[in-house]
């Protein structure tokens, strides 16, 4: 499923986890919602493409790499405010261990005259190694004058404070890095609606936590 | 009666400066000491130091938990030997549920002591239990760990987990910092209430305030990273009168 587009008021949940999505494309009509959630525990190149071409567009991206060993994800979000009244969110993670890498480039436009826009873009990104490697570069191409558009980047290695605090409460690091692990990527998770969808990827995760 | 605790010569430093220059502390069980000091004396060092926490290094002298080397232990082991530590400055963990972390810690000391781990229901009915000593709302449960907690909230939470680990060696580090007078008096209750004639606690205080509450059997005065002084509580009265000045 490369090109999408959504038709007036239509509304649409998509998971996709470890598919090839090297040029997904989607055009929104008036009122429509795209809630996108990328899965991505293997190496992969995305470039997620979304217009908004007519007003009270809704899309939420949600993203969350997982990578292990020498594996690499390059994802490319182009987010593009055509039209006016539009929302969108997105919420970026990745969590690298080993010598993976992983790298984000974050591309929002809003057209001139595209105004009261609201749009977001999150990235927050795990190293679990010294040699994980994350390049994240946001993009922001704004030319209407009467939006709101924020974007933050952070990179950083699990919490040693809050490890330690586990620890003094009977927690081993290794479960105490489990446990923050997941409460990361649940972070992600959580968004999806459709309840068996959400399950499956829940053991799936705890899956990967637990090797 | 072999010592609950018994610390000996007790040095320690952070990135190579000397904090504890010489600790020696023994405390029994059904006592409560309180340790007093000037900002700087190495009160929080010395908590640090006796949770394992990894950023001090101890060069020298002893510390032993009902007769074990606790130094060669790792800190969740010294928690699990029943070493509490009620942090100064509680640490919020976005995402993990306060059931998820109690729970897991319960279990966790449980599984070491050789008992087997409390079902769902049992564990909530404890945490409602417990609760309660804090007049603590059930909504906390849910919320992550000390997220978005007043400093009451977070300073309860910590005496909640108290009750919930049952240690035998609680350690107070600055509980009245950031209380008001009726979350100090709460607080201070559920410490009392968790008295037992087998435990212990150490109160580390900058203040007299929170001993009025907890009355200590044994109060020191710690400057410059040694015990300089020991008394009763009167110790205590006598320092919030003449402050600290005679041993800084």
């Amino acid at each position: 499923m490369a090109t999408l587009s959504l038709n007036k008021g239509e509304q649409r949940e998509l998971v996709f986890v470890d598919e090839p999505l090297r040029d997904f494309h989607c055009t929104q009509d008036e009122g429509s919602v795209l809630r996108l959630f990328v899965f991505n525990f293997h190496s992969a190149q995305n470039v997620l493409h979304i217009d908004h071409l007519a007003s009270d567009c809704t899309t939420e991206i949600y993203h969350l790499v997982f990578l292990h060993g020498s594996d690499k994800v390059m994802t490319h979000t182009r987010m593009h405010h055509e039209v006016g009244e539009g929302i969108s969110r997105q919420l970026i993670k990745f969590v690298l261990a080993d010598n993976a890498a992983g790298e984000f480039l974050g591309e929002l436009r809003i057209k001139q005259n595209a105004q009261h826009v609201n749009a977001q873009q999150t990235n927050r990104n795990l190293l679990l190694s010294k040699q994980a490697t994350m390049r994240t570069r946001p993009q922001l191409e704004i030319y209407a004058d009467d939006v709101k558009a924020s974007h933050g980047a952070t990179t950083g290695q699990l919490d040693e404070s809050a490890l330690f605090y586990m620890q003094q409460r009977c927690i081993d690091p290794t479960e105490g890095r489990r446990m923050l692990l997941r409460a990361f990527v649940m972070d992600i998770v959580e968004n999806v609606q459709d309840e068996t969808l959400r399950e499956q990827l829940e053991r799936s995760i705890d899956g990967v936590l637990q090797e | 009666m072999t010592d609950l605790l018994n610390i000996k010569d007790l040095y320690a430093s952070i990135a190579g400066k000397e904090i504890l220059k010489g600790i020696n502390l023994t405390v029994k069980a059904g006592e409560v000491h309180a340790i007093m000091g000037p900002n700087g004396a190495g009160k929080s060092t010395f908590s640090a130091v006796l949770t394992g926490n990894p950023q001090y290094e101890v060069t020298a002298g002893s510390v032993l938990l009902n007769g074990k080397d606790l130094l060669v232990m790792s800190p969740e082991q010294r928690a699990r030997e029943g070493v509490f530590l009620s942090f100064q400055y509680p640490v919020e963990i976005p995402g993990v549920s306060m059931v998820n972390f109690m729970r897991t810690a319960v279990n966790e000391k449980r599984k070491y002591e050789g008992k087997p781990a409390l079902s769902s229901t049992e564990f909530l009915k404890l945490m409602r239990e417990k609760r309660k000593l804090l007049e603590m709302a059930d909504k906390l449960n849910n919320r992550s760990v000390n997220e978005g907690f007043s400093g009451g909230e977070k300073k309860k939470n910590e005496i909640l987990q108290m009750a919930m680990l049952q240690p035998c060696l609680s350690i107070l580090d600055e509980t009245d910092s950031g209380l008001d007078i009726d979350a100090l008096r709460i607080v201070a209750e559920g410490v009392n209430r968790l008295k037992t004639p087998e435990n212990a606690v150490i109160v580390i205080t900058h203040y007299q305030r929170l001993l009025d509450y907890i009355v200590p059997d044994f109060v020191h005065v710690l400057a410059d990273g040694r015990i300089v002084k020991s008394g009763d509580k009167s110790l205590a009265l006598e320092l919030e009168k003449n402050g600290y000045a005679e041993f800084e």
